[in-house]
This record gives structure tokens, sequence and C-alpha cells, in this order.
């Protein structure tokens, strides 16, 4: 299974199928949209992502609706609960270092992506993100700002702080994902984990990071939502069996229902076709007979007047 | 002698936006799209050459000088948008790597998506990989084919059809690894030009 948790969504976007079928193809099992939101919170903050989409994806490709909060004022109240009610997923992105220490200690949210392009004025420390770490949290590395990045200070940027954000994670915890506005910035599962190795996150990190890490998100974000106390979810309540009785009557009814379609037919049978059907012995014995018939070389007309006898 | 250890880098050039020039009906099936044929401009010695100076954009002249020497474009095929690139076996991933941020086909400005599919130890594994996958995508254009398109054709000269039409998707779980360095005969390539056929 190969997660993409950031395909940037907007409603107007054309590109959004297409991105999709492309992850398809590509190999991705599960996508999530993201809605950016950035500076106050509005007042409604329902999802404007619909559960149904308007256009038809591929069908075996999950799709779960997912958030992302810049963060730029840590004294703001983001309220937090009310966003994560309303999308699957919900993402951080602090731009400055309190923020960052913010939504590693005590802000509730699942993934905590860092923009990747732009030179941070801080040092990513290990005691601030292992935190998140321990509470849950994960860290995501976007890759295609490197990839459709024109200039070149957006390639080093990213791989230097994707470097350092895996020194600093000790290479725990980390998501891959895309972040691709247009679809040509979107690669392969294992291109990704070879573009991790290359970078120093080594394969078998690099595999989890698009895979087992990016489920956990999914899943813990789910238990979140819909658990009891983020213990006890059910799964499945299974379904009221039906009665005995009933299933019994039911194939009684049909048994009587056959049979006097079956009497019908014979009944209609008997009607059109005045002659009974043969026994085995009559048959035998006619069959002598035509046959001793045929020896003595009779008559044709003759042995069709017998057999319509018979 | 210590034999030369290489890597078989086994490429399809996707193609995932429409240029708006010839922007094909809504028929079309998304799959067929992705995989349409490659621009004619695309010839072995260009890629080549688009390979080395996307190296040497993202590692520089190391990069560069440690997988010049072994970087070949064994098999290019337009027609089903496929390649085949050696290259040494301690330096692939930085071959990889360039391949991954190539942003447009080599020779014309068209944007693509260069997509590593399997890396083998062989040739030859590359090349059944390659037939192996044009068979699948016949067969999968066929099933979504909705525009009535014949494809008959294609599909009668495909041996074992019935049941490769099951599979509607290579498992990409399976990975792209193969790292068997058995041997590595060179002949393996005059069979490798059959994919164009299939």
């Amino acid at each position: 299974m190969f997660y993409d948790l950031n395909v940037p969504w907007s409603a107007d976007d054309p590109e959004v199928p297409r991105t999709l079928s492309f992850l398809h193809e590509l190999g991705y099992n599960e996508v999530a949209l993201t809605h950016t939101l950035s500076g106050k919170i509005p007042a409604d903050v329902t999802c404007p992502i619909p559960k149904e989409l308007p256009f038809s994806t591929p069908e075996d490709l999950t799709i779960h609706r997912r958030c992302t909060l810049v963060l730029s004022d840590p004294s703001q109240n983001h309220r937090l609960s009310a966003l994560s009610n309303s999308y699957d997923i919900l993402a951080l992105r602090p731009t400055t270092d309190k923020c960052l220490q913010q939504a590693c200690q005590t802000l509730e949210c699942d993934l905590i992506s860092l923009d990747l392009t732009v030179r941070h004025p801080f040092h990513f420390k290990f005691k601030t993100l292992s935190s998140a770490l321990q509470r849950g949290i994960k860290f995501e590395l976007c890759y295609s700002p490197g990839i459709l990045a024109v200039d070149n200070n957006a390639r080093r940027n990213l791989i230097s702080n994707a470097i350092q954000i895996i020194r600093a994670t000790r290479a725990r915890g980390l998501v891959i994902s895309s972040g691709a506005t247009r679809s040509v910035g979107c690669r392969g599962p294992w291109d990704v984990i070879n573009l991790a190795a290359v970078w120093g996150l080594g394969q078998e990190k690099g595999r989890d990071a698009v895979g087992r890490e990016a489920r956990s998100v999914v899943v813990a974000a789910q238990m979140k939502r819909r658990s009891y106390k983020g213990v006890i979810d059910v799964v499945d309540a299974g379904e009221k069996r039906a009665p005995k009785d009933q299933k019994n009557k039911k194939d009684g009814a049909q048994k009587r229902k056959a049979d006097a379609l079956q009497g019908g037919e014979a009944e209609a049978a008997k009607l059109a076709k005045p002659a009974p059907a043969l026994s085995k012995r009559e048959q035998k014995r006619q069959a002598k007979k035509a046959k001793l018939d045929a020896t003595v070389g009779n008559n044709p007309i003759q042995q069709v007047t017998e057999t319509a006898k018979g | 002698m210590v034999r030369l250890k290489n890597r078989y880098l086994l490429v399809q050039f996707l193609y995932p936006s429409t240029d708006s020039a010839s922007k094909p009906s809504k028929d079309v099936p998304a799959l067929v799209e992705f995989h349409q044929p490659s621009p004619p401009t695309l010839t072995a010695a260009v890629l080549a050459r688009a390979i080395r100076a996307e190296t040497g954009y993202l590692f520089g002249d190391y990069g560069a000088g440690m997988t010049s020497g072994s970087l070949v474009v064994k098999y290019l095929s337009p027609a089903t948008s496929t390649a085949i690139i050696r290259v040494t076996r301690a330096h692939y991933r930085l071959v990889w790597a360039a391949l991954s941020f190539m942003t447009s086909v080599p020779g014309s400005g068209k944007p693509c998506v260069v997509h590593v599919v399997k890396v083998s130890g062989t040739i030859r594994k590359a090349e059944e990989e390659a037939i192996r996958r044009a068979r699948n995508m016949v067969l999968r254009a066929k099933k979504q084919n909705q525009s009535g398109f014949n494809l008959d054709l294609l599909t009668e000269s495909i041996p074992g059809s019935g049941d490769a039409g099951k599979e509607s998707r290579i498992d990409p779980a399976a990975g792209v690894m193969d790292l068997d360095d058995e041997d590595e005969d060179e002949e393996g390539i005059g069979a490798g030009d059959s994919t164009d056929e299939d």
C-alpha cells in the first residue's frame, strides 16, 4: 500500500481528477486531498471538499480529506478541535520557531508539514521534534515543490531542510508526500523512495515513509475522530440474522409456487400433445419392431402409421 | 578478473498533462493518454545526453563523472515510451534521482514524468518486465476502451491474454528491485526489440 497524503485541492481546479488518476496509475492506493487555510480561521469551518467528489475517480483509490493550517501567530486560538472534526486529517504548517514548538508540544494535530522550499531562520532541535513524535505526530516532507521548482534555491532549500529534518527526527516518524499542484510533479512511490535514499534516509525508512508511517497517520486520525476515547472503535457491528422460521416459510412458499408452475406446465403439455410420454419398455419394444420391419423390407408408409399408432 | 557490475533501469515516460494543441477526445481512457507514444525527437543519443546533463546539474561534476563512463541507453522504444538504461551499480541511485527530477521529454519540451518501473541486475529480466508490461497495457486498455475502437487485432496476437486480463494493475508493492547479478549476457538486446510489436 502506498500513500500520498498531500494533493492540493481547490474547487475550480480542472487538474485534480487527472492528478488522482495519474497517482493511481503510478501505484498509489490512498490519497488525501488538501485544503489549505491560513491567517484567521473563518467562522464556518466545514470542509469544502465534498464527500462524494463531483468527478469519477479510480475505483480502488481511497480518498481522504485533509486540512493544512498555516500557523504564524502562536498567541492565536485556532479552534483545532472544530477543524479536526470536519476533516479526516489535520496538518499544521508552522512558520516560526515558536509555532513549531507549540505545534510539537501542545497543539492537537495529526501531521506537521513544514514548508521545505524556504530557508527557515531556526534549527530543528531533536528535543522539540521528539516531543511531537512521542505524541504520535508525524513529520511530512513534500518533494514536489523541489521537482517543479524553476529556481535552484527552492530545490537546494528543499534538500537541506529535508536532511535537517531527517537528522533531527533521527529518521523516525517521517511521511513523504507529493504536494503536487500539477500532475507532472508526482512521482512513483519507488522513485520517491530512491530520492529519500539519495538524501540519506535509507531504503527501508523511505519505504515506511510512503507506506507504514503514512498509514499510521490515517489510522490514528480516524481513531481520534471516530473511536471511544481513542481506544475502542466499532469496525463492523454485524447484522441481525434473519429468523430461521421466516427463511423456511419463504422456501416453502417458493416450493409451492414452483409446484404450481410445474403442474401448470404439465397440464399445458398434455393439452398440446395428446400422446403420453413413452415408457422405456415401450420405447424398446417399438425400436425392436422397427428393426424387424426394416429387415423384412416393408414400405415406409406402414412404418409411419405404426409408430403413430403406438 | 572481476566483472563490471551494472544495473539496468527499465524506464517509462508518462504524459500526465494534455497539451492544449492536440487535446484528445474524452473517449480516450486516461490510461492510454498517460502511456501515449513519445515524440519522434526522442532518440537514444538525445536521451543519454539529457541524462548526463541532468546528473551533472543535480550532482555536479562528481555525479556526472561517476556515472557517465557506464551510462548507456540500451533500448528505446518511442512507440511504447519505454527505455532500458545501463548504469554502474555503485551509482545507479544518482542516475535514478536525475531521472526523477526530469520534467520534460528530452528533445522536445513536452511535460512528462519519468517512472523507473524496474531495477534489474541483468538486462534479460528488464526486458521480460518490459514485455510483460506492454502486454498488460494493451489488455487493460482494451478493458477500459469505451469508444468502441477496434483493438481485437492487437490482443489477438498476445499469448495468454485470457488470464492476464484479470490482472488489472501491476502490483507496485511487489517492488522494483530485482538485484540478481547472475550473468549479464549482452545478447539479450536483440530480442528486446520485440517489445515494439507487442
